[in-house]
């Protein structure tokens, strides 16, 4: 199957374009939220990781609901279809545009959350706490994006978005209970248990099978409608 | 002579509509007027033939290319503009044509400045602050530039007031020089389908009811002003479409013309007063209310 | 644009728009804005300049050959006829058979010399053309 890859590539730059600031914005505040969570106080340290988990979960629901619901409800979707594009290759310049604009701030926080935890006097073993929430939130991320590519109806759409973000907060006490996962984060070192690096693998693989299996699905399809 | 579109027994289903069964080509150089009420199909029709939709049934072929296979390669030939597409709000004209100009290497930039001068846009402007008629215009701009073989335009009139429209119009009029350049639009101003059109292709409930060049068609239509007491008598005739008696005289809308209706018709008791042409509103108005034949 | 591929339409107008075409581009030949053998605008030059379909053009000129007033040389496009006299002829014998008409029927209506004078007069009173198109660009 051809791509038209230098369409696909100036609709994952006008994606870009499009969000921007915003994300700017967002890397901006989580970047204030890594600050308050450096001071290694206990007050920070909550408000920090709350604020930084409000951060991603804002900036994932924002690029998600940008590029696609927004783009459906504003009609400029129209205007994308009638471009010499297929639907695969719209679904890959969606799929690739969401990770850049996502991924992004995405990464940028996750790095910082680590130097963050490694060069100050929190307990370096917060790394495996930290990286498991990260990758709660992509691969909640994954499922909403997978959604809003497959179902048109915007309550799914926000349910499928809050449902699986929220899920965070019963996942870390989830976490809280696994003693294997539970001990560790407390030391200075780092030490991977089983199950935490099942968890993340996990995590990791379900998103890239949904991901994969949505570029599928759109890409079997001979038109939009 | 190469179509610029042509769809063979094509059907499309949706749940609480369907296009049925529809024969149209277009050949090259023509420009086709699509006339039909809210949800007679028109829309439907229009994407189909921009690989949007993919038919139940049928075959469509557009600038050579069978669709919605080779819809890329159709699209790249092809300016569509709908009723219903937006550009960004956040964005500028100018950020739409630098977007839309590397996408189609056919961009002709000066006539693009052309028409920035013509519409009166303000191309740094974010499109959030334009008017309805304005974002038309600059959507209008985007398609055109392009120099597209195939410009669809599903109600590109719609909503302008009367200056935007007539500006639109002989923009649309200036496609018509290059023998090369095919044109359908749909349009709820049958004035503009009148004036513009070589054929009309007119839909109801679905169907292709009729599809003729527009002389022709017009032609084909008298409206015929009678005195006397047939109407009766004659209002089942097949070529008549609609006949009304206000007491003595008759007023009777003629599909089907032919040199010798009038001395039928004296022969039926009518005397005729005067015939008149019609205007395509006023045959597409009685078309659809006796029923669709036209 | 030139002037020449200017058709000045007007929807209010009950005539076809190819008889519009036919009475303008006659009338133009007639007071001799268009000699003979002066090339026509183009078809889709004078659809594109006035707005109206190739079809109707095509028409038109179709009308006018037929009333021997251009004549179409395949693939050169069309000139104004050499002798339109032919077809003054035919529009004098047209305008002599409407007056004669109008004398019938204003002898039935009973009107006199002056008062047919009179109605010719007030008909001929220029009436305020509804909705010309007006052309930004031509000079």
């Amino acid at each position: 199957m051809n791509l038209n890859r230098p369409v696909i590539r100036l609709l994952i730059l006008k994606d870009w374009q499009l969000f921007e600031k915003q994300l700017a914005a967002y890397v901006l505040a989580g970047l204030g939220a890594l600050t308050l969570l450096g001071l290694a106080r206990p007050w920070a340290f909550y408000l920090g990781s709350l604020a930084l988990i409000v951060v991603v979960v804002a900036a994932a629901c924002f690029a998600i609901s940008n590029s696609l619901l927004v783009e459906r409800k504003e009609q400029t979707l129209a205007f994308v279809m009638s471009l010499p594009v297929s639907p695969l290759d719209f679904t890959i310049s969606k799929l690739l545009g969401n990770l850049l604009t996502f991924g992004v701030p995405f990464c940028v926080l996750l790095l910082g959350t680590l130097v963050v935890i490694l060069s100050t006097p929190l307990p370096d073993g917060l790394v495996i706490l930290a990286t498991l929430l990260f990758g709660h939130i992509l691969l909640a991320y994954s499922v909403s994006l997978a959604v809003a590519m497959q179902v048109e109806s915007e309550g799914w759409n926000t349910f499928a978005m809050i449902g699986s973000m929220v899920l965070v907060n019963p996942f870390l006490m989830a976490l809280g209970q696994i003693e294997s996962i539970q001990g560790p984060i407390r030391q200075d070192a780092i030490a991977w248990s089983l199950p935490a690096a099942l968890i993340l693998g996990a995590q990791l693989l379900v998103s890239v099978v949904v991901l994969v299996h949505t570029a599928w699905w759109h890409g079997r399809k001979a038109a939009f409608y | 002579m190469t179509a610029a579109f042509a769809v063979s027994g094509l059907c499309k289903r949706y749940p609480e509509f369907a296009l049925q069964d529809v024969d149209l080509s277009l050949p090259e150089g023509q420009v086709m007027g699509l006339v039909g009420v809210n949800g007679a199909g028109k829309t439907t029709l229009l994407r189909l033939l921009t690989g949007l939709a993919a038919p139940d049934a049928g075959s469509i072929e557009v600038l050579g290319h069978r669709l919605p296979e080779a819809q890329v390669a159709a699209k790249r030939d092809i300016g569509f503009a709908s009723e219903d597409m937006r550009l960004y709000r956040g964005r500028s004209l100018d950020w739409h044509i630098e977007l839309v100009r590397r996408i189609y290497p056919a961009w002709d930039h000066a006539y693009a400045s052309e028409l920035i001068r013509r519409f009166d846009l303000r191309p740094a402007q974010p499109l959030g602050g334009y008017s309805h008629g304005q974002r038309v215009k600059a959507l209008l701009l985007l398609c055109l530039s392009r120099r597209p073989r195939l410009l669809l335009l599903d109600e590109p009139t719609t909503g302008l007031d009367p200056v935007a429209r007539a500006e639109v119009l002989e923009t649309l009029a200036d496609v018509l020089r290059d023998e090369g350049r095919s044109v359908l639009f749909s349009s709820h101003n049958t004035h503009d389908v009148e004036r513009l059109a070589d054929s009309i292709a007119f839909l109801h409930q679905g169907r292709l009811v009729a599809h003729a060049d527009k002389e022709r068609f017009l032609d084909n239509w008298r409206r015929v002003l009678c005195l006397g007491g047939g109407a009766a008598e004659v209002s089942g005739w097949p070529e008549l479409a609609q006949v009304r008696a206000a007491g003595s005289q008759v007023e009777i809308k003629v599909r089907a013309w032919s040199e010798d209706l009038p001395q039928r018709l004296s022969a039926a008791g009518l005397s005729v007063q005067r015939v008149d042409p019609m205007a395509l509103e006023d045959i597409f108005v009685t078309a659809v209310r006796t029923g669709g034949a036209a | 644009m030139h002037s020449d591929a200017l058709i000045l339409l007007s929807a209010a107008d009950s005539r076809p728009m190819y008889q519009q075409i036919v009475d303008q581009i006659t009338a133009r030949v007639m007071a001799g804005d268009w000699g003979p053998g002066q090339p026509l605008p183009s078809i889709r030059e004078l659809a594109a300049g006035s707005g109206v379909s190739v079809i109707t053009v095509k028409r038109a000129y179709e009308e006018l050959e037929r009333a021997g007033l251009i004549h179409t040389r395949h693939g050169k496009g069309s000139v104004v006829a050499d002798r339109p006299e032919p077809a003054r002829g035919r529009l004098e014998g047209e305008l002599s058979q409407h007056l004669r008409r109008a004398i019938d029927v204003g002898a039935r209506l009973g009107l006199d010399r002056s008062a047919l004078h009179h109605r010719l007069d007030v008909a001929l009173e220029p009436t305020p053309e509804p909705a010309l198109r007006s052309k930004g660009t031509d000079s």
